[in-house]
């Protein structure tokens, strides 16, 4: 029988640990938006001047400088900004006046979302069937070649790999629409998942290969062999179940990489998401926009790598301290 | 022998920059209009660019100074992680944990998003602004090797053999265990220099890049640009990338020890 791998944990201690690492993770997203904060107002030049320009008149720059109360003391905005924080309220957006910063980072949240979570989805799928692939007896010696191929897709970077792939299937062979275009929809968000779920998926599959090739010779399996269960049923049903641990434990790993990936693949298709409003932000210096991006963004990070926490232990019984003794 | 020739691929392309920079006719800043995007010829080697920079002049010139900043930041970390993760094992109670779950915290959050908060705070980011944001995070990796390491090495018998003699423990940490984690934290140079190449070039594809526009990723977004009428800026420049991160990752083997076998393998 397997050894359980992890420590056994009481319910208690898990969901103390989970909310530790939820306070931890938000404390870190506060670091950095201070950070910000604080980068903008001591390093020298005058962040008015900064989005306005050096011939904007001093009307214009005293107004801008009361919009941002850049003209009270350094720990009065502090505080302003950390109630801002937990309000998630960043005032108004400075180059679409009128409009709330709130709005605008609420609004591009969802196509982010739904690109991270396709590619999530892609990657752990292809990840995981290419480690089955080349665990499982279907491809004799020649297994080796899946490891080869996985290994060097996680060692070519996101960055170089993305606008090849599209150059190469989109103009040079024309095998499908070049994914700005606007009327190409559903199938351009499938593409950029695709795209960022290369890498993701390697990594998952070199992790998953890894697992596999532990429990290969796990007594269970030769059990369920010997009891007449084919292949496919073997390792798909029966060795699979360990692994998603390990899988889901790499997704929340590579999720970092995946949201710096995600702000590259929608300026390589100019999707409008988080990123494309951060970088518009950044351009014409939207200070509240980009606060409120760059804070929406780590919350989202966040949280996505709580709910990985959480998922490993909904899914691996191991994890679980009643299962673990059972089986003992 | 064989650990030396991991740092070939590195050694071959950065002789290869060096030397296409020196001979290179062409000045990479050095704009003409008419020859835009022109596909590459005897002349032009790699052909042109945008506003008819020469390619293999831009390419070389953004190469090199890739490397460059990778292996300072990489350096910079290496200099500043390895006491640092050292002095934390030695030390053990409250600032080895503070160490090891700061460092576990910085790595957890995209440095990518951090540097572009932070750049927002600059007009125009120079070489310089990039190379220091990434320095605040580079660190850590060689922190937590030197952490994993040193837990081990502190219970050397000839570290125990150094206490007893009566050495103090500045002595012990500097003298005795610094530079047994030294070795064993240098695998890591290879994959840190290469994380800073690609960063910088995604920092610059997004446009939070150097002015001068000799960077690997403005180069990508030009040949992104006008990938269908001159897809060679295009293929040439992510070529030129995936070759210098991968010679950067190889490289790291040249440092790997045989005692260092056992440490772990970051990303």
């Amino acid at each position: 029988m397997l050894a359980p791998k992890l420590e056994a944990q009481t319910p208690a201690k898990s969901v103390r640990a989970l909310f530790l690492r939820v306070l931890e993770s938000v404390l870190v997203v506060f670091v950095v938006a201070s950070i910000t904060f604080f980068a903008l107002r001591l390093l020298p030049g005058d962040p008015a001047l900064l989005i306005l320009g050096d011939q904007a008149s001093p009307e214009a720059l005293a107004h801008v400088r009361a919009q941002l109360h850049l003209n009270e003391p350094l720990h009065v905005q502090y505080a302003r900004f950390c109630f801002r924080l937990l309000t998630f309220d960043f005032g108004e957006s400075l180059r679409w006046p009128g409009s709330e910063a709130r709005t605008r980072v609420l609004l591009a949240l969802r196509p982010t979302s739904e690109l991270a979570v396709t590619s999530t989805l892609l990657g752990a799928i292809f990840g995981t069937g290419a480690a089955v692939l080349a665990s499982g007896p279907w491809l004799g010696r020649y297994f080796r070649l899946v490891e080869w191929v996985l290994t060097a897709l996680a060692a070519v970077p996101l960055l170089a790999l993305a606008p090849l792939l599209t150059w190469l299937l989109a103009v040079r062979f024309h095998a499908c629409a070049l994914p700005s275009d606007v009327e190409s929809g559903p199938s351009a968000l499938l593409f950029g998942a695709a795209l960022l779920a290369v890498p993701l998926g390697a990594h998952v599959g070199r992790v998953a290969r890894g697992s596999l090739a532990e429990v290969s010779r796990a007594l269970y399996l030769t059990t369920a062999r010997a009891k007449g269960g084919r292949a496919l049923r073997v390792w798909f049903v029966h060795a699979l179940a360990t692994v998603m641990g390990p899988v889901v434990t790499t997704v929340a790993a590579q999720l970092g990489a995946l949201l710096g990936g995600a702000v590259v693949v929608e300026r390589l298709f100019a999707r409008p998401g988080l990123g494309s409003l951060m970088l518009e932000a950044y351009a014409s210096r939207d200070l509240p926009v980009l606060e409120g991006a760059i804070v929406a963004s780590g919350a989202l990070f966040v949280m996505a790598q709580a709910a990985a926490t959480g998922v490993h232990l909904l899914i691996d019984p191991r994890a679980r301290p009643e299962r673990t003794k059972s089986r003992a | 022998m064989k650990r030396a020739l991991a740092l070939f691929p590195l050694f071959a392309l950065l002789v290869v920059a060096l030397l296409a920079m020196v001979t290179s006719a062409f000045d990479p800043r050095f704009l003409v209009p008419e020859h835009a995007w022109l596909s590459p010829s005897r002349s032009h080697w790699l052909g042109c660019g945008d506003g008819g920079i020469d390619l293999l002049a831009a390419i070389a010139n953004a190469t090199t100074r890739a490397l460059f900043m990778g292996a300072t930041v990489a350096l910079f970390g290496w200099v500043i992680g390895t006491p640092l993760g050292t002095w934390a094992a030695y030390r053990g109670g409250v600032a080895e944990r503070l160490v090891s779950r700061t460092s576990d915290l910085v790595q957890a959050f995209p440095t990518f998003l951090f540097a572009m908060s932070v750049l927002a705070a600059v007009r125009t980011p120079t070489r310089m602004h990039v190379a220091v944001v990434f320095c605040v995070t580079a660190w850590v990796p060689f922190a937590r090797l030197a952490l994993a390491e040193a837990r081990v090495l502190r219970r050397a018998s000839y570290i125990e053999a150094a206490e007893a003699l009566g050495a103090s423990r500045t002595r012990v940490l500097l003298v005795h265990l610094i530079p047994g984690v030294l070795a064993p934290t240098s695998v890591q140079f290879g994959s840190s220099a290469a994380a800073v190449v690609i960063g910088e070039a995604a920092l610059a594809f997004i446009g939070l890049g150097p002015r001068d526009g000799l960077s690997l990723g403005a180069l990508l977004e030009q040949g992104l640009f006008a990938m269908t009428r001159a897809p060679h800026v295009l293929v040439a420049t992510v070529l030129v990338l995936v070759a210098t991160n991968a010679a950067l990752l190889v490289s790291g083997r040249a440092f790997q020890s045989v005692r260092g076998s056992h440490v772990r393998r970051h990303r």
